[in-house]
């Protein structure tokens, strides 16, 4: 017997390019997120071969839960060809050997800068939102030691003065994206600069989400079946993007997420921001047999 | 090509990494070389940055990115990330540095001497046009003193804890596997003083040197004097899996042991680096010295200068602005307009 017979023949690289100590750190905070909805949990968060701040969190997670028959979507605003989701998408399947999608439907895992897709996702999905800032109370308390504190006492009422000031001096909750949301009735988490729009997608949603800061070394989650509710005050109800009446001008669709073109003459055209989503629509009605899923709006309302 | 193509995002972003390769041609190993024998102290300052030290991979890393520090950083800690960590070094202690050069501004003559070494300190910084009109410049010899210094010198503050005029922190009796590795571990806070002493090792000297001479300008409470500074080799001694000691080799490491007055008493300041870094380590050193009792949220604070003198984590993200943000972009928009369209609205209500 020989030392050889025994060991692996070094490889430059391990499977998923991640050493199995880091995945193992992973695997245990994301138990643990999962134990205690919204809760953030401090990570080594190893370097990736990415700058930080460019998905380097969500990377790590779904080089953790990757595997060779892992189908695999990456998209940035909503864009699966978008430059950086492309080059995520390719490392990730160089890496791994997973195979890739552009289909909502037919991925495993998805990774996502700043949407959620717009069709329904299932029990057996994976959603990995990249976070740049994990901490909700930032605006209201930058240390984050002290902020730490405060979602250990539940130390909520900086965060809910700010959204009333906006209100006082603007009529209204001025929060654009990142939404602050109450998880479980206990933690109130940043759900990632998602629009106000997809928030109501993670409440009492069918698949798991796990949002992942690498910068920040942050990681916390969503399980699936968890309630997830903006923060509110009784009498002036969530607002969601007034785009229930925009329709997009490449695909016809109309009542979803949309942005905005500015044109030459001063005005703005639409167009749908999950971009595969249009691009199946186009396809059916040049009569292609494509599946659309039930999206989570219809008619622009979001349906329950 | 537009930003975002329809579907052309990955051809784009292969054609433009090819630009910028392009421009740096064939890396040879005659490169990494010369970049080795030319310019030791980018070498220094990558690997103390990356927290790896070696000079053939740092010099690659530096050809590979066109001199790009930050790029060169990154690339060299995501590959030391996913190397195994085989052994820890023994501890090693000041007297048993190779010391090239040591100074003490606290005395004017200190045991051991003063020992200049190698520096541009007192050199006029006149650039050798020469060279460029096609004239070699030959550095002029060295001329070797007639009884060399010492290699090894005692510590500095080991003479004034001899004096009660400084208190040396008990010896970190921490056995070499359980020591916190801010490279496996979060950073949080308190900070472990491992993780501190870590986290200034591996800083970005820019953003080290900003904080550091913030707090040496007034916004800090302690004005520091160089106890000691060294710049020494150190020689890693590890453990063979039979028990056997040995030695695999030096490196180069800097540290700087900066102090102020508190009381009847002296207060330190210590970092130390791989490589040859005296600037990062003098400011690293007079953070360290200021941060005791600082006020959240000062610069001399360790949660405030250990979060933004993280070099990969702080240009990664000033750089990740390049991305787009339409969608949270489109989101502030609609809340901007609906305000506006409301308050169009109650003005005209009033009127």
């Amino acid at each position: 017997m020989s030392l050889k017979t025994l060991t692996r023949d070094w490889e430059p690289m391990s499977y998923g390019f991640l050493d199995a100590s880091a995945k193992r750190e992973l695997r245990r905070k994301m138990l643990k997120a999962v134990a205690v909805p919204g809760c953030q949990m401090p990570y080594a968060s190893r370097e990736v071969p990415m700058a930080r701040g460019w998905g380097t969190g969500g990377l790590q997670v779904s080089l953790t839960l990757i595997n060779p028959k892992t189908c695999v979507k990456v998209i940035d605003q909503g864009a699966d060809d978008s430059v950086n989701a492309a080059s995520i998408r390719s490392f990730l399947a160089k890496v791994s050997g997973a195979p890739t999608t552009l289909d909502t439907l037919k991925a495993d895992l998805i990774q996502s800068r700043h949407r959620i897709p717009e069709e329904v996702l299932r029990e057996d999905q994976v959603l990995v939102l990249q976070v740049p800032n994990p901490e909700p109370l930032r605006s209201v308390q930058p240390n984050m030691s002290i902020a730490r504190q405060m979602h250990a006492d539940a130390d909520y009422g900086r965060m809910w003065l700010q959204l009333y000031e906006q209100i006082v001096r603007s009529g209204r909750i001025m929060q654009g994206a990142s939404y602050p949301s109450m998880v479980n009735g206990r933690h109130v988490m940043t759900p990632s600069p998602i629009p106000r729009w997809d928030v109501p997608k993670l409440n009492m949603a069918k698949h798991l989400t796990i949002l992942s800061a690498g910068r920040e070394k942050r990681i916390f989650a969503v399980p699936p079946f968890t309630r997830v509710e903006p923060l509110v005050f009784d009498d002036v109800p969530y607002k969601v993007e007034d785009h229930a009446n925009l329709t997009c001008y490449r695909s016809g669709v109309r009542g979803l997420f949309m942005n905005e073109i500015p044109q030459e003459d001063g005005s703005s055209t639409h167009e749908v921001s999950d971009s595969e989503y249009g691009v199946k629509v186009i396809r059916r009605a040049d009569g292609d047999d494509t599946v659309l899923g039930k999206t989570w709006y219809e008619n622009g309302e979001m349906s329950s | 090509m537009a930003y975002v193509a329809t579907r052309g995002g990955e051809r784009a972003i292969e054609q433009a990494e090819r630009l910028f390769r392009a421009e740096m041609g064939t890396i040879t190993p005659e490169r990494i070389n010369e970049i080795k024998a030319a310019m030791p102290y980018l070498v220094d300052r990558v690997m103390g940055e990356a927290s790896l030290y070696d000079e053939d991979i740092a010099a690659l890393a530096l050809a590979q990115t066109g001199g790009e520090l930050y790029e060169a950083v990154l690339v060299l800690r995501a590959w030391r990330t996913t190397q195994p960590r085989l052994s820890v070094a023994e501890p090693i202690d000041q007297d048993a540095l190779f010391t090239h050069r040591r100074l003490s501004a606290a005395f004017k003559d200190i045991p051991g001497g003063q020992l200049l070494g190698p520096t541009l300190d007192y050199s006029h910084r006149l650039l050798a046009t020469q060279v460029l009109t096609g004239e070699a410049f030959d550095p002029v010899p060295v001329d070797p003193a007639a009884t060399p210094a010492p290699a090894h010198q005692p510590s500095v503050s080991a003479w004034q804890a001899a004096n009660d005029l400084v208190d040396l922190p008990d010896d970190d009796t921490t056995r070499p596997d359980d020591i916190p590795d801010i490279t496996r571990e979060p950073l949080l806070f308190p900070s472990k003083r491992a993780h501190t002493l870590q986290s200034l090792a591996r800083g970005e000297t820019g953003g080290v040197l900003a904080l550091g001479y913030a707090a040496m300008r007034g916004y800090g409470q302690a004005h520091p004097t160089v106890n000691e500074l060294r710049l020494a080799e150190a020689e890693i001694v590890v453990t063979h899996p039979k028990g056997t000691k040995f030695s695999a080799g030096r490196v180069k490491v800097s540290q700087a042991e900066v102090l102020s007055k508190k009381g009847e008493k002296l207060e330190l300041g210590f970092a130390a680096t791989l490589g040859w870094n005296e600037v990062k380590v003098i400011a690293a050193a007079t953070l360290d010295l200021n941060s005791a009792g600082a006020p959240k949220g000062a610069a001399t604070e360790e949660e405030f200068f250990l979060y933004h003198t993280e070099g990969v984590e702080s240009s990664g993200f000033c750089i990740h602005f390049k991305l787009p943000h339409y969608v949270t972009f489109q989101s502030s928009l609609d809340a901007m307009r609906d305000a506006k369209a409301r308050s169009a609205q109650q003005k005209e209500t009033a009127q």
